[in-house]
């Protein structure tokens, strides 16, 4: 378990290189252009990756439940939704928002999955990570808000 | 007024729609394999960019696109491969056991920690900033509120 945890902390880094690189080709063709861009050099970088490690599962793919299709739908959607939004709200409220309501939904997905609802501990465990998100905001220089895939 | 709360309530659901995201690619994993869901999930979400990208094309919208000076590094090209190690890590860590909600809350003290310390260094050109020890209190904070929801489950 403790690797996975060190795993997520390595990914919060991956994830953060990536949105920075995001947001740089954005101010220069546009959040929409530069998705369909990253979308692009992504598939094609893991199609090389499967034809080198011979990976492919073809048939796993075709069992998987019709709903498991959705995530790569829901990412270019939120980059659509994102950059209506986000240039009229500014980076603090988009960014202590999109938080919100990834954990709230994340929460309600585990309520979901568990059977079990989220403690009091838990909650408040959410509301000092919307804090830190907000002090984040408070200590950087204001910037233009921009889309951005946690 | 009006508007206003909408670009909350969009901005909001946008929130939701990462996390759903990162569930449903989860899913994919567990049916196929972690590489297997990131190319699934790049190349529908390739289809469907390709789509938004036509309906601003039709509606003559160009914002945020400076066509002035339009260099374009070729590293910033590659933008899309650690987005697409993004979703393959994802999907590994939800599929480890960490509950969805955990997974969001640690990759976030990553992306706040490896942040701080970007903009302290400046890397891929970004302003650099004067860190201070308040920007340490904020990881800290994330950390926290992380432990909390990892260790206050209910035990059933």
């Amino acid at each position: 378990m403790t690797f996975f945890i060190v795993l997520a902390f390595f990914n919060g880094a991956v994830i953060s290189s990536s949105r920075t690189l995001n947001g740089q080709m954005s101010s220069q063709i546009g959040p929409l252009h530069a998705s369909f861009w990253n979308h692009g050099v992504g598939f094609a970088f893991l199609t090389a990756v499967l034809c080198l490690t011979g990976q492919w599962n073809t048939l796993g793919l075709l069992a998987a439940p019709r709903s498991s299709y959705l995530g790569g739908v829901f990412g270019a959607l939120f980059v659509a939704v994102s950059s209506f939004a986000f240039p009229r709200l500014g980076a603090t409220h988009a960014a202590l928002l999109v938080i919100s309501g990834q954990m709230c939904t994340a929460m309600l997905i585990d309520w979901d999955k568990k059977g079990t609802g989220p403690t009091l501990i838990q909650c408040l465990g959410v509301i000092l990570v919307l804090f830190g998100v907000y002090l984040t905001r408070i200590l950087k220089p204001t910037s233009e808000g921009e889309p951005d895939e946690a | 007024m009006i508007g206003r709360s909408m670009d909350w309530i969009l901005a909001f659901m946008g929130g939701a729609l990462l996390a759903l995201m990162i569930q449903y690619n989860s899913q994919m994993a567990q049916s196929t394999n972690p590489i297997m869901a990131s190319w699934t999930a790049h190349g529908l979400g390739m289809v469907l960019s390709f789509l938004f990208v036509l309906i601003q094309m039709s509606m003559n919208i160009e914002k945020g696109i400076n066509k002035k000076n339009f260099k374009l590094p070729l590293w910033l090209c590659l933008g899309g491969i650690p987005g697409a190690c993004t979703v393959i890590l994802a999907s590994m860590i939800v599929n480890s056991g960490l509950n969805l909600s955990v997974s969001i809350a640690l990759m976030l003290v990553g992306q706040v920690v490896f942040g701080i310390f970007s903009e302290a260094l400046g890397l891929f050109g970004i302003r650099k900033r004067r860190i201070g020890p308040a920007d340490f209190f904020v990881p800290l904070c994330i950390l926290s509120g992380a432990t909390l929801i990892i260790f206050g489950r209910s035990e059933t």
